[in-house]
């Protein structure tokens, strides 16, 4: 989840009359996680739902709200005005088909809101906008471009100099030499033309969604922006613009619009829309039993407006609050502006009868089965790697089941038995006294349709006088005592065991699994001094009968 | 108080008063105790300040292999003389005759003058009355020896010859009894140990420390008047992600969060109907394309809430308790705090009493059971619940709260296309966090790594 930085003081001048513990004991409340503070600044993780949060204005807003300072839905008071046009070309339909934007006016910028915006535009760009793929965002300085744009395509040797340069560079430079060209660049895939905003000067204002041009850099003298979001649908592109208006507006901007026209484009909207809600859902939901002023003054703390029509709440969601998808949502946010600390705990007695798993219960006793032998029960991951579950035992690796892209070579393969797991804990406690007796249940994996999971048991024993004998009687008498099965032995080999002292298990003339002694060679690699001998069978296919 | 005395204290002590100078030899003989358990009482009788032990060294010899040989056929040089007392003999007769202690016969008799030779022929000459070392040979032949009894100058002799006699260093212990030993009555009590000895440690086999957790946890939850249900770790995309209403290009479905099996996609994910209402709820909520490819590619499970799901859609319950628990994976970097593979509690209510404070409540008493009682409730953001809260829970040992479980009510965009039409109150969360604060470990690797000094330490009933 995404963290940002935030200074109380800054934080107080933008909600009003409020002390700096007021805020911090609010934001869980709000719903950001404080990771942590020092002195005058804090950090918070705020919910990928939630991009409106990845700027101190808008916390500011959700915490005027909170805080009863300032309630109800925020309204965009957007300027109409005709003098910002751009004008769509059709040949972008096909690479990135929809622009939006809007002009904002009249702002101070210092360096601390310029940093905010950088972090909102980052962590806009990463959440609703998938890594810039499905919308990204270029905020300019207006007064460096001359109206109206185009938005159209240009080919890959086109040159402009981008943001953060001093040298005009092609395209294709930019997509093979810069960090953000290499990141992002792929978005465009291998087409000879690429998305680019071009001013009536023939000047380039951005090329999305990689870089913006470096004539339009807003500083700290910057007064007037302007912000375009481009993306492969319309719907989601206006809804990041609505986010970046709603944060511009609390910055002290004046907004106005830009008439975006062609190929399936239109000016943005931002319009509020309107959800209905039954307050007998809310109070059954919370279980609550509030009135439907205690309602509406709550979706107010939620910065939402809400009336009373007919027996329902009729709620006006601004555009920003596009994660409101239905009545379900308005449940919570009223929960949110009533306060979670509210709502006090309650325990209705059930009427239902609560049952262990058979298998979890038969897994129990037979664990209790094999201290009663003397066993200490073993946890493996069931992800594990070719060199614990085959390299180190000799097994055939031919039918392994790997995971794609791990972060810890340690964890690759799913495992099909659990024996090797066992004599690698062996391994690991060659310090330890002996003798060193372990067993583990769990589930083992095979390629079946797909995959196929079975719960298997193992025991292993390690000391100087161990022998198949002692392992073989530890099976008889655990499934004896355990489920009241007999099994057999019949001879066999196995790469992991020693021919000669390898058996098949066998119940009622079904191999369910292999016991014997591990073959000196392995023991050897792993070090271990002591002979070592060990079982595994398959509890899906003799006891359980629930292979799945 | 009177002192504990071992069987075998008693049996030295005893000997000692009869005979107050003795060896650890002497009192083997004396008390028919084995040269180990002699050795063990004399020590802990010194321990306890009742015997005295002084040791000393002392020289001795015996006869080497060459001084057996003439001590039994005697001495090479009389050897010689005895077969020349009858007259002269061959230089070749005589060789034959002595075999390999010719030489130094001949040329010690010569030395001392007592035979003659000519070219062929030796002959007697002198006759000694007592060979220089003899007396001294049959001395130590008899008796193991103490150095300062024997004839210096003629043991000399011996020794100046190879492999006569072999000198030895024999440390030898006399032990006796201090004033306090000596007055000792022992009593008619027999048997008695001593109790405050430390004995050897045993290792219990047990259930493994986790796992004890896990179980404690479902014993809670079905007391509380949950069921449990169990369901499989490899899932297809569709239930771990998509029938929760989780976009297919949501950055959890990464490879880079969540373990996708090389090359593996189910055929079968669900009903046909199933996966249409499915996907049009995605694509009216989300706006995108949904790719039925996509939703069939296997993943370990990132959670347990598939199986939940996946009853609730094979069920459609009406009223229910229910609670899976299992493993769980994420594609992590491993560390103190995070693991790949996990456990996971995750408990569903459907029902009458399926609201937002009885959710809260349930956590409340699950937490009280498990010793916890400083809890309170945030909001959070979950997918697929909504609301959605978490628990945080106050750890006096870290001194701070720590999240726990995460809960909240499942969005209608996911109940209503499978076709569940009840509200469902879910919650879950991993099982190793609230291992760790019970056996107070600080490495969540622990749990993993059976290592037996832990497994073999940790205490069982806490």
């Amino acid at each position: 989840m995404p963290v940002i930085e935030l200074s109380y003081t800054r934080l107080q001048k933008l909600i009003g009359k409020v002390s700096k513990k007021q805020i911090s004991d609010s934001l869980p409340f709000l719903g950001l996680d404080i990771e942590s503070e020092d002195k005058d600044l804090v950090r918070i993780e705020y919910s990928p739902n939630r991009p409106d949060y990845s700027t101190d204005f808008g916390i500011a807003l959700g915490l005027q709200g909170l805080l009863g300072i300032k309630t109800g839905a925020i309204k965009l008071n957007i300027k109409i005005s005709k003098k910002y046009r751009i004008s769509v070309k059709p040949q972008v339909s096909k690479i990135r088909p929809f622009v939006t934007g809007i002009i904002a006016k009249n702002g101070k910028i210092d360096d601390k809101t310029i940093k905010q915006f950088m972090t909102m535009q980052e962590d806009l760009h990463f959440g609703i906008g998938r890594k810039r793929k499905k919308s990204s965002i270029g905020i300019h300085d207006l007064d460096k471009i001359s109206f109206p744009l185009v938005y159209t395509t240009t080919n890959r040797n086109h040159k402009f100099t981008p943001l953060n340069s001093e040298n005009t560079q092609s395209i294709s430079e930019i997509i093979q030499d810069t960090d953000v060209g290499k990141g992002y660049g792929p978005i465009l895939g291998n087409s000879s033309k690429v998305p680019i905003i071009l001013d009536s000067n023939q000047q380039t204002v951005s090329f999305p969604p990689i870089i913006n041009a470096a004539i339009t850099t807003v500083t700290t003298k910057t007064k007037n922006l302007f912000v375009e979001v481009t993306g492969i649908n319309k719907d989601d592109a206006e809804d990041m613009l609505s986010v970046v208006a709603t944060i511009l507006q609390k910055a002290g901007f004046a907004l106005e619009t830009v008439q975006i026209s062609g190929a399936k484009n239109s000016t943005p909207k931002l319009v509020q829309k309107k959800i209905l809600v039954s307050p007998m859902l809310i109070n059954q939901m919370l279980g609550l039993n509030l009135n439907t002023s205690k309602i509406i003054s709550s979706l107010k703390k939620s910065r939402l407006d809400a009336s009373v029509k007919g027996k329902n709440i009729i709620c006006t969601i601004p555009a920003y609050r596009f994660d409101i998808f239905g009545p379900m949502d308005l449940v919570e946010e009223t929960a949110l502006g009533y306060g979670i600390q509210n709502l006090e705990p309650i325990l209705s007695t059930s009427q239902t009868l609560g049952q262990i798993n058979p298998i979890s219960s038969q897994l129990k006793s037979l664990s209790q089965t094999m201290i009663g032998l003397g066993y200490l029960e073993a946890l493996n991951s069931s992800l594990t790697s070719k060199r614990v579950l085959y390299d180190m035992t000799n097994r055939n690796t031919s039918k392994m089941i790997s995971v794609l892209d791990s972060k810890s070579l340690e964890h690759t393969i799913l495992r099909d038995a659990i024996h090797p797991g066992l004599l690698e804990n062996l391994s690991k406690n060659i310090h330890e006294s002996y003798p060193q007796k372990m067993f583990e249940t769990g589930t083992i994996f095979s390629i079946g349709d797909p995959i196929s999971e079975e719960v298997s048991f193992s025991s292993i024993s390690a000391h100087k006088d161990a022998n198949f004998t002692e392992i073989k009687s530890i099976l008889q008498s655990a499934l004896k005592t355990g489920f009241g099965i007999k099994i057999e032995t019949k001879t066999t080999t196995h790469p992991t065991f020693e021919d000669g002292h390898c058996a098949t298990v066998i119940l009622n003339g079904k191999s369910i699994g292999v016991i014997g002694k591990i073959d000196s060679k392995i023991i050897e690699n792993y070090k271990i001094r002591v002979p070592v001998v060990s079982f595994e069978i398959s509890l899906s296919e003799s006891i359980f009968d629930t292979k799945n | 108080m009177s002192q504990v005395f071992h069987d075998i204290e008693k049996k030295i002590i005893t000997s000692l008063k009869d005979n107050p100078k003795q060896t650890p030899e002497t009192l083997e003989k004396s008390t028919n105790l084995s040269p180990d358990q002699i050795r063990r009482g004399i020590e802990w009788l010194k321990l306890k300040n009742l015997a005295i032990v002084n040791e000393s060294k002392t020289n001795v010899i015996s006869l080497g292999k060459n001084g057996i040989e003439s001590f039994q056929k005697g001495l090479p040089e009389k050897r010689l003389l005895d077969l020349l007392k009858n007259g002269p003999k061959k230089l070749s007769d005589l060789q034959k005759e002595l075999g390999p202690v010719f030489g130094p016969a001949i040329g010690l008799a010569k030395k001392n003058n007592w035979i003659e030779s000519s070219s062929e022929q030796i002959s007697l000459k002198n006759l000694p009355s007592e060979f220089p070392g003899e007396k001294t040979l049959k001395q130590i032949a008899n008796n193991k020896l103490l150095e300062n009894n024997i004839d210096k100058n003629d043991l000399l002799v011996l020794l100046k010859r190879p492999d006569f006699i072999i000198e030895d260093i024999i440390k030898s212990k006399e032990i006796t009894l201090t004033d306090s030993a000596k007055s000792i009555k022992f009593s008619s009590f027999f048997g008695a140990i001593d109790v405050e000895a430390k004995v050897p440690e045993i290792f219990v086999a047990r259930t493994h420390p986790l796992k004890d957790t896990i179980d404690e946890i479902r014993e809670i939850f079905v007391t509380l008047g949950f069921s449990e249900i169990i369901g499989n770790m490899t899932q297809s995309s569709f239930w771990n992600f998509d029938a929760l209403f989780t976009p297919q290009d949501h950055p959890a479905r990464e490879l880079q969060d969540t373990f996708y099996l090389d090359g593996i996609s189910a055929k079968k994910i669900a009903t046909p109907e199933q996966i249409r209402k499915v996907s049009e709820s995605h694509k009216k909520n989300w706006r995108y394309y949904w790719d039925i490819n996509e939703a069939r590619k296997m993943v370990l499970r990132t959670h347990t809430t598939c199986v939940t799901i996946k009853h609730l859609a094979e069920n459609k319950p009406d009223e229910a308790q229910f609670f899976s628990l299992g493993r769980v994976f994420r594609n992590e970097k491993v560390s103190y705090k995070h693991l790949v593979e996990f456990n996971q509690i995750e408990g569903v209510v459907v029902g009458k009493n399926a609201n937002l404070r009885n959710l809260m409540g349930i956590q409340r008493e699950f937490y009280k059971r498990i010793g916890i009682t400083k809890i309170k409730f945030w909001p959070t953001f979950f997918p697929y619940t909504e609301p959605s809260l978490q628990t945080m829970v106050y750890n006096e040992r870290l001194g701070k709260w720590i999240e726990l479980f995460g809960m909240g009510i499942f969005r209608p965009e996911l109940t209503k296309p499978l076709g569940i039409t009840k509200p469902v109150l879910a919650w879950g969360g991993g099982i190793e966090r609230i291992a760790m604060l019970k056996y107070g470990l600080d490495d969540v690797r622990e749990f993993y790594n059976n290592n037996l000094g832990w497994l073999r330490s940790v205490t069982k009933c806490q």
